[in-house]
C-alpha cells in the first residue's frame, strides 16, 4: 500500500541526529537516495520469514 | 622456456629460475621495477612502491639467505595491507594522516618468508567498498586488457599490476566479490579462500562477517603455491582456523577425476549478458558437466549481505563519517552514511538468515564437488560508467558487478575464478565453488582448465 512507505528523508534526519552524525546538505540528497535503494535491495531478505530457533551462525569464544 | 625475467614469466617459473641459480633475484626485481615504471602512467595500479626495500631483500636471497618455493618472487598487495613503514590506505586519503604501519601484514610476512619479495603496495577502491577500481584521490585502476575500461574491485590495483605483467602476483581481499570481479574483469585467476583460512592480521578491515584475504595471478599453478605459502593458523586474527594446513599445489596433478562438478541454476542463470552464460557454458562442456543445482534463497542472501556490509560498514567508519566526511571518495560516502543508519533489526536478521542459508548450501554439496556459476554479469563496464543493461535492464553498475559473487562469499565458501580470453573481445571469469576447506578441489578444476586450453591469464 502506498500509504506504508515511509518517509525517507525524514527517517535519515532523524536517525542521523539520533546517531550523532551530521549530514551536511550537499550530501543529503544521495545518503537518502541510497537508504531508498538499500530499502529495494534488501527486500528479498525481509521477505523472509525464520523460526525462532534459528539462532545466528557467529560464535563468542570467552 | 619462458624468461624469467620478462612479463610472461609465472610465479613458479621464477621460483624455479631463482632457486636453480639460472637467474639472480637483483635481476627479477631490477627488471620488475622497469616494467612497473613503464606501465604505471597508463595503468595506475600502484600507490606505493618500495624499490629500495625489494633490492635490499633481492640481494639477501642472491647471498644464499631466505630459501623457499617462492623464491625470488615479486609480488605486490593491495593497499590494505601492512607495509612497514607506510600508513595503511586502504585506498582513502583519511588514513594516510594515521599511524605508519609498524611491521607487515601477516600474509605478506608469510609470502617474505617463503622467499618472495615485496615490490610495492596497490591502488584500491575506497575502504573495499567498491566493485569498479575507481577512486577519487588516487585515480582509477586501469583495465589493462582495455585501458578505457574498469579494472574491477575493490582489489582493481592487485587486478591491474597483474594483467599488465607488472607482477606475476599480488594479493588482494574479497568481502562481497573484490578478489573474484577484478579476476573476472582483468581475465586472471584469482582465489576467494574459506572464510578463516587465511590470517588477516595487519589488514584494513570492511566487513568483519566476511572479509577474507586471498592472491591474483595468471597460472592456477601460481595461485596453488602462494596460498600453500599462507595457510596456517595465526592468533593474532580471532576469526583464523586452527585446522591444519591442506597443501594444494601436490594435489594439482590429480586433475578432475573423482570429482563431481554441477552448474548453479535460477539465480545463477539469469540477470546478466550473454558472454557471462556462454563461459559458464564452455567450462561445463570441457569439464563434462550437465547437472544443474540451485542454491535456495540466493537473492535473500544477497539482500542479507548487502544489509550486512551496509550496516557493518557504515558502523566501522562512523567516526570519520561524523569528523572528516569531506575526505571521503563522494563514490562511497553517502553509501556509508545510508548504511549506518540502517535498522539494527535488519542486522540480526541477516545474521539468522546466513545460518539458515548455510545450511541449506552445504546440502548442494552432498552430491557434487564444484559448483560453476559466472564471476561478473558482463565483461569490463567502461571507466566512469554508472549505469548498465543485464537481461535488457538499467542497473547501476556499483551495486550490480558483484551480483553473482555476493552469494557465495556471504557464506565463506572458496572459490576459484577461471578465466576465459575472448578473442577481440573482453575477458570473463568463471566461478569454481566448492565446500568450506575445499580450495583443492577448485584448483585442481582451475589447472585442468588451464590445461586444456580453455581458461589462460596471459598478461595484456
Amino acid at each position: 500500500m502506498a500509504d506504508d512507505k515511509p518517509d525517507v528523508a525524514r527517517l535519515v534526519d532523524e536517525a542521523a541526529k539520533a546517531l550523532g552524525l551530521p549530514i551536511a546538505p550537499e550530501y543529503r540528497a544521495n545518503v537518502i537516495l541510497n537508504y531508498e535503494r538499500s530499502l529495494m535491495i534488501a527486500r528479498p531478505l525481509l521477505e523472509v520469514e525464520l523460526d525462532d530457533e534459528l539462532i545466528p551462525g557467529p560464535v563468542f569464544r570467552p | 622456456m619462458t624468461d624469467p625475467l620478462s612479463k610472461f614469466a609465472t610465479a613458479t617459473e621464477i621460483a624455479g629460475a631463482v632457486m636453480s641459480k639460472k637467474v639472480k633475484a637483483s635481476a627479477v626485481i631490477d627488471a620488475t621495477l622497469k616494467r612497473i615504471a613503464a606501465a604505471e602512467p597508463t595503468v595506475n595500479a600502484f600507490t606505493d612502491i618500495v624499490a629500495e626495500r625489494a633490492r635490499k631483500r633481492a640481494a639477501e636471497i642472491d647471498a644464499g639467505n631466505h630459501r623457499g618455493p617462492l623464491m625470488g618472487v615479486p609480488f605486490a598487495v593491495k593497499n590494505l595491507f601492512d607495509i612497514a613503514g607506510l600508513p595503511t590506505r586502504a585506498g582513502s586519503k583519511i588514513n594516510v594522516d594515521g599511524p605508519k604501519a609498524a611491521r607487515d601484514g601477516a600474509l605478506v610476512r608469510k609470502l617474505e618468508a617463503a622467499g618472495a619479495i615485496l615490490v610495492g603496495g596497490l591502488n584500491m577502491g575506497e575502504y573495499a567498498y567498491d566493485f569498479t577500481g575507481e577512486n577519487a584521490h588516487y585515480g582509477p585502476s586501469r583495465n589493462p586488457r582495455d585501458t578505457t575500461r574498469m579494472s574491477g574491485g575493490s582489489s582493481g590495483g592487485s587486478g591491474a599490476a597483474v594483467a599488465s605483467g607488472e607482477v606475476p602476483l599480488a594479493l588482494g581481499s574479497d568481502t562481497n566479490g573484490s578478489i573474484r570481479v577484478p579476476s573476472s574483469l582483468c581475465g586472471l585467476f584469482g582465489l576467494k579462500p574459506t572464510y578463516g583460512r587465511l590470517s588477516r592480521a595487519g589488514s584494513f578491515p570492511f566487513v568483519d562477517a566476511f572479509d577474507h584475504l586471498g592472491p591474483i595471478a595468471r597460472s592456477a599453478e601460481d595461485l596453488a603455491l602462494s596460498f600453500d605459502a599462507m595457510q596456517g593458523w595465526d592468533p593474532d586474527d580471532p576469526v583464523c582456523t586452527d585446522r591444519p594446513s591442506d597443501p594444494t599445489l601436490p594435489r594439482l596433478i590429480e586433475g578432475i577425476d573423482g570429482l563431481r562438478i554441477a552448474i548453479a541454476g535460477d539465480y545463477f542463470a539469469r540477470g546478466g549478458e550473454p558472454e557471462a552464460f556462454e563461459a559458464v557454458a564452455t567450462v561445463a562442456k570441457a569439464l563434462g558437466a550437465s547437472k544443474t543445482v540451485v542454491l535456495p534463497q540466493a537473492a535473500a542472501a544477497r539482500a542479507a549481505a548487502y544489509v550486512i556490509t551496509a550496516i557493518e560498514g557504515g558502523q566501522l567508519h562512523l567516526p570519520r563519517l561524523r569528523a572528516r566526511p569531506q575526505d571521503f571518495d563522494p563514490d562511497t560516502r553517502e553509501r556509508f552514511m545510508a548504511g549506518a543508519l540502517l535498522p539494527g533489526a535488519w542486522y540480526v536478521k541477516a545474521q539468522r538468515f546466513r545460518r539458515h542459508y548455510r545450511a541449506n548450501v552445504l546440502k548442494i554439496f552432498d552430491e557434487a564437488d564444484i559448483v560453476l556459476a559466472p564471476a561478473t554479469p558482463c565483461t569490463a563496464p567502461k571507466l566512469g560508467q554508472v549505469m548498465m543493461k543485464l537481461g535488457g535492464v538499467d542497473l547501476p553498475v556499483r551495486a550490480n558487478l558483484g551480483l553473482f559473487t555476493q552469494p557465495i562469499s556471504f557464506i565463506g565458501l572458496p572459490v576459484v575464478v577461471a578465466p576465459l580470453q575472448r578473442p577481440g573481445g573482453l575477458p570473463i571469469g568463471v566461478q569454481l565453488i566448492a565446500k568450506p576447506y575445499n580450495e583443492q578441489a577448485a584448483l585442481r578444476v582451475a589447472a585442468f582448465l588451464e590445461k586444456q586450453g580453455i581458461a589462460a591469464a596471459p598478461p595484456a
